[in-house]
């Protein structure tokens, strides 16, 4: 301001020669850009395969790292619904809920083993959700997150008061897994599937028109495309993983109870998303990765564990942090310098 | 007949209306949900039974203070949370609504738990109405209730601060072209609103005792309440408080209490679906709907 | 050079023997501890008073030389962890995972007290099965769904026990005949029910109905309400339009204190009677500001309440004064006290910590205790119960007497007769 002769400067952003050159086919051309590519990926997916062996020795940390896996699941559908559709659904536990209910209900009323149970309960507990929840489609922004805030505790009144489904005693004696390696890889895997299928499907022409319906409806509706059917499409997608997060569990607990619609369970997965980086879809499973067992170390504190995420998340939203995983794709993907103006 | 269905309904409403107007008032004003209602509502009874039962004020002192720090912190949250991230409606919910939960589990984990605190009522003992009991404490919410319509009514109406409130709930833009400032009289509002749900908390708890679950009951009565009336509206802020009270009172006589929860989740989803605006809320079909 | 060398040797050696020395006579008394989790839902009365009791036997019987497990004395520890399962909604869930570290982390080799919720209860057998650790829960779970479900499936559940009372005896074989004393004494027979919404609380108001109208009392009106409810005035002008003379209340959570509270404002021609956690504790008088008089409650286990049923009775509740600078506060404390006591008994006489063998010895147990003789089923692992302290285990009820809790039943433990309320008479 004082002295005009002073010559000012501001910081730039370009992308690194190597990502530019590995994102046509001349990726192929030397070892450097595969790497480049692979390395991340390689690194994630490893990390993931070989948490259960090396957690082996303690066994509550690999349970732990099971639960990670579990907010995972409920995270990337709250990113799926809140970064790519645009519907902030603050009821997360409710597709987590239906789909342990309906996995208990196959197993204990219809005698199904849970390698059956569970993709059931996924399919229909989905198709249950959106159905519920399509009334509610044509809502946007504020009203949507509070009627969604509102489902699960609904439930969870509904079942205490019309003693349905078990009442508050819920159902017990669930078939467990066979071993615990079928339980842990069963999980892995089933986050591996939804993670990288619903990352691809994104980029599918059905994913750019969901992430049209975000940007701009009334252009999709425009174009004569159906922006209430797109939107039932997006949720029916994700309500999978958070059913099969819930059909999942209550399996590995062989016990389902109306907590199964907890509020925590709703609000865990927000913090993770945002801690993470939202729109990613990695980054609700690193934020997972790294709340989870935050949350278990303070377990012993009681509701301190509470007060801790609360405060992170209200950090992370209040100061509009972009969450880890969109800051370090940019420092691996661009540099930064100083130029002049 | 059943009397006391007339009277317990026409408690709950008041309840209800006490309950809710904070919340109503701040998003009427300046559109901003403070899902932090319901931990400011028991934060404050917690504070007035600090400073009334371990400072040792005497209790009209510490209500006052008690009150006025409700008010303050709801300034605190504007100005350190809610103006950043003003206008992105579901950051504002998330934020206030973390804030919230960190309040009272913190209440919780510093030991405020079980039965054992309570406030004292302004008066005891019981007076008939239409041969029904009602305790001294239920008259004065009741009082109190209609007297905050009022008080809220010709505030709104004939104070230079009360105006420029309501002028900026009508229209943003055109009152701030008039100089009012949109920041302050925002901050103004949340501060007005917690305080309200301070006075509520004062009338409320001495029914029964503090109890930090409360505070997530209040947030979703709040809700109830003000998006069957139509956000933001306070008319139907007062009408659906009357609405939704008598309806709860005559499920819980003739059905199980529990549905008395059940009523209010159920009001806010249908009346979401159905009308999102409530009853007297102006219809904004692109804001809200698709 | 050298010889310095040889000083420092020296040293190290007479160093080295001191050590061994110091640590041989050591090596004994601090032999590895015999590790309790003690998973409570610590934040309510049914939690602390558990944990209160379980670190007093603890500390007595590591005062006193320990445990011995086959020729080797050793102490016990307890690690406590928060369960939550007592808070609004049940959050079982939460006792689940806290349960499951205590065992998987902690590696705590037996568990004491709850989950306190029944329903939480319950959800841990499962978990005590896959993991196979015994259980003693000492305090809350009331449900008679525990030790059948324990029955139906004995080899897979068979590492849980119940050391305090169970629901379907309480009522048939104690509050029934507190019903007769009422009716006897005072003619009182229109009862109005409320009960809270969980397990064992909703499955008491339906066994105590039932029973009622066989017995020929009158039922007015049964209520359930969710936990964490704060208005009773509905339920409570029903009974005054009602006439009911008792309410039989049967509710474990804080805001019980409000229904007394409105009871009493409403002056209401009835006694409240029955089960109510927050009114059981000793500070309660103050906290309610003696809205609680004249209210009939049900400690469960004797003990809880200043009573003789046992020598030992008094020695405990003196003992825990003494240690904790107030009476014992409510039900699950003198239980959770007797089941340290009762895990030691059989470790003993097992002689090993292994799981299966403990199973064996507490089903053979005969313990002469603070609320009578302790003996477990051995095909329901419940304690066995009966009025006669020399039979079995035994409650205790009293009544809030101008600030005092005043035991008037069992007649053998009574310290003092039944009033009613001056507006009643």
């Amino acid at each position: 301001m004082g002295a005009p002769v002073m010559e000012q400067k501001r910081k730039e952003r370009i992308d690194r020669g190597i990502k530019v050159r590995s994102e046509t086919l001349y990726a192929l051309s030397s070892w450097e850009e595969i790497g480049y590519l692979i390395t991340p990926r390689v690194l994630f997916i490893a990390a993931f395969l070989l948490m259960p062996i090396l957690l082996s020795p303690w066994p509550y940390w690999s349970r732990v790292g099971l639960s990670m896996c579990i907010l995972a699941l409920l995270a990337i559908s709250f990113d799926f619904l809140a970064n790519y559709v645009g519907l902030v659904c603050l009821g997360g536990a409710f597709f987590y809920g239906v789909g342990g209910y309906t996995s208990a209900l196959l197993n204990t009323q219809l005698g199904l083993p849970p390698m059956l149970a569970i993709p059931i309960a996924t399919l229909i507990g989905a198709f249950l959700c959106t159905a519920m929840l399509a009334p509610c489609l044509p809502l946007r922004g504020i009203y949507f997150a509070i009627v969604t805030l509102m489902y699960p505790l609904l439930m969870t009144r509904l079942i205490e008061a019309m003693d349905i489904l078990g009442g508050t005693e819920g159902f017990r004696g669930i078939e467990g897994f066979s071993s615990p390696w079928t339980e842990q890889y069963g999980l892995i895997f089933g986050l591996f599937f939804f993670l990288f299928g619903l990352r691809r499907l994104v980029n599918e022409d059905q994913g750019l028109v969901i992430r049209a319906v975000k940007d701009n409806d009334q252009s999709v509706r425009a174009s004569g495309i159906s922006v209430t059917w797109t939107k039932t499409k997006a949720v029916f997608l994700a309500s999978l993983p958070g059913c099969f997060a819930g059909a999942y569990y209550i399996h590995m607990y062989s016990n389902v109870g109306i907590s199964a619609f907890a509020l925590d369970l709703s609000i865990m997965p927000i913090a993770a998303t945002v801690i993470g980086g939202g729109g990613t879809l990695i980054g609700p499973v690193i934020g997972a990765a790294l709340l989870v067992p935050l949350s278990e170390a303070l377990r012993d504190f009681g509701s301190l564990r509470i007060v801790v995420y609360a405060l992170v998340l209200t950090g992370f939203v209040v100061f509009r942090s972009e969450g880890i995983m969109n800051v370090v794709s940019r420092k691996y993907q661009q540099f930064e310098r100083w130029v002049k103006v | 007949m059943h009397l006391d269905i007339l009277v317990y309904g026409f408690i709950q409403s008041c309840a209800l209306l006490l309950m809710a107007f904070g919340f109503s008032l701040v998003y009427g004003v300046s559109r901003l949900p403070n899902f932090a209602h319901g931990a400011l509502y028991v934060l404050t009874g917690f504070v007035a039974w600090a400073l009334f039962k371990q400072a040792g004020l005497p209790y009209p002192l510490a209500a006052g203070l008690s009150i006025l720090i409700s008010g303050l912190l709801g300034v605190a949250i504007y100005y350190v949370v809610l103006r950043r991230v003003r206008g992105m409606e579901v950051s504002e919910v998330i934020a206030t609504y973390a804030i919230g939960l960190a309040v009272l589990e913190g209440l919780r984990y510093a030991g405020f738990r079980g039965g054992s605190y309570s406030l004292p009522a302004l008066s005891d003992g019981v007076v008939f109405i239409f041969d029904v009991p009602v305790d001294h404490q239920r008259v004065w919410l009741v009082a109190l209730g209609l007297f905050m319509v009022v008080a809220i009514w010709l505030f709104t109406r004939y104070t230079r601060v009360g105006r420029s409130l309501k002028g900026m709930a009508q229209d943003e833009r055109a009152a701030m072209m008039l100089g009012i400032d949109s920041d302050r009289t925002a901050a103004l509002a949340v501060g007005l609103g917690s305080m309200m749900a301070g006075i509520a908390a004062l009338i409320i708890f001495p029914l029964g005792s503090l109890v930090v679950e409360e505070g997530y009951k209040v947030l979703i009565y709040a809700i109830a309440v003000c998006v069957v009336g139509g956000l933001g509206s306070w008319p139907g802020t007062v009408v659906a408080s009357f609405v939704l009270g008598y309806s709860q009172y005559i499920t819980v006589s003739y059905g199980k209490p529990h549905y008395q929860m059940v009523v209010m989740l159920l009001a806010i989803i249908v009346t979401l679906v159905i009308r999102p605006s409530g009853f007297f809320g102006k219809q904004k079909q692109l804001e809200e709907r698709v | 050079m050298k010889k310095e060398t040889k000083v420092h040797l020296s040293f190290m050696v007479i160093a080295l023997v001191a050590l061994t020395l110091s640590l041989l006579p050591g090596s004994v008394r601090a032999a590895d501890p015999i590790k309790l989790g003690a998973p409570l839902s610590t934040a309510f009365l049914y939690g602390w008073d558990a944990e209160r009791g379980i670190k007093l036997a603890v500390e007595e019987i590591n005062a006193a030389g320990g445990v011995s497990v086959g020729g080797e004395k050793r102490p016990f520890s307890v690690d406590v962890i928060d369960t939550r399962d007592l808070e609004p909604g049940v959050p079982v869930d939460d006792a689940i995972k806290a349960v499951e570290k205590l065992i998987l982390q902690k590696e705590v080799d037996f568990l004491v007290g709850g989950p306190v919720r029944s329903e939480a209860a319950l959800a841990v057998l499962d978990l005590l099965s896959k993991y196979k650790k015994v259980s003693i829960v000492s305090t809350g779970v009331l449900s008679p769904a525990y030790h059948k479900t324990i029955a139906k499936e004995y080899d897979k559940y068979k590492y849980g026990f119940r050391i305090s009372n169970e629901i379907v005896n309480i009522i048939v074989n104690e509050m029934m005949s507190v019903f007769e004393k009422l009716r006897t004494e005072f003619g009182l027979e229109r009862v109005h029910i409320m009960v809270q919404d969980v397990a064992h609380a909703r499955k008491s108001g339906e066994v105590v109905e039932k029973f009622l109208k066989k017995a020929g009392f009158t039922v007015v009106g049964h209520e359930i309400y969710p936990t964490g409810n704060t208005d009773f005035a509905p339920g409570l002008l029903k009974s005054r339009r009602e006439n009911a003379q008792i309410l039989f209340v049967f509710m474990d959570m804080p805001e019980t204190a409000i229904l007394l509270k409105q009871w009493k404002n409403f002056k209401l021609k009835s006694l409240p009677y029955g089960f109510m956690s927050a009114a059981e504790q000793p500070g309660f008088w103050d906290a309610s500001n003696g809205d609680c008089e004249y209210a009939l409650v049900d400690v469960i286990n004797g003990g809880n309440s200043p009573s003789t049923i046992t020598p030992w009775t008094m020695k405990f509740v003196d003992a825990y004064k003494k240690k904790w600078g107030l009476e014992p506060e409510g039900y699950g404390t003198s239980s959770s006290y007797m089941a340290v006591y009762a895990l030691k008994d059989a470790i003993e006489r097992a002689g090993t910590l292994d799981s299966d063998k403990v199973v064996a010895a507490l089903e053979t147990i005969d313990l002469m205790g603070v609320y009578g003789r302790i003996r477990f089923d051995p095909k329901t692992h419940q304690v066995i119960p009966s009025t006669d302290p020399k039979e079995g285990a035994v409650s205790g009820f009293f009544q809030w007497q101008d600030g005092k809790r005043v035991t008037f039943w069992p007649e053998a433990g009574a310290t003092g007769k039944l009033m009613l309320p001056p507006w009643m008479k």
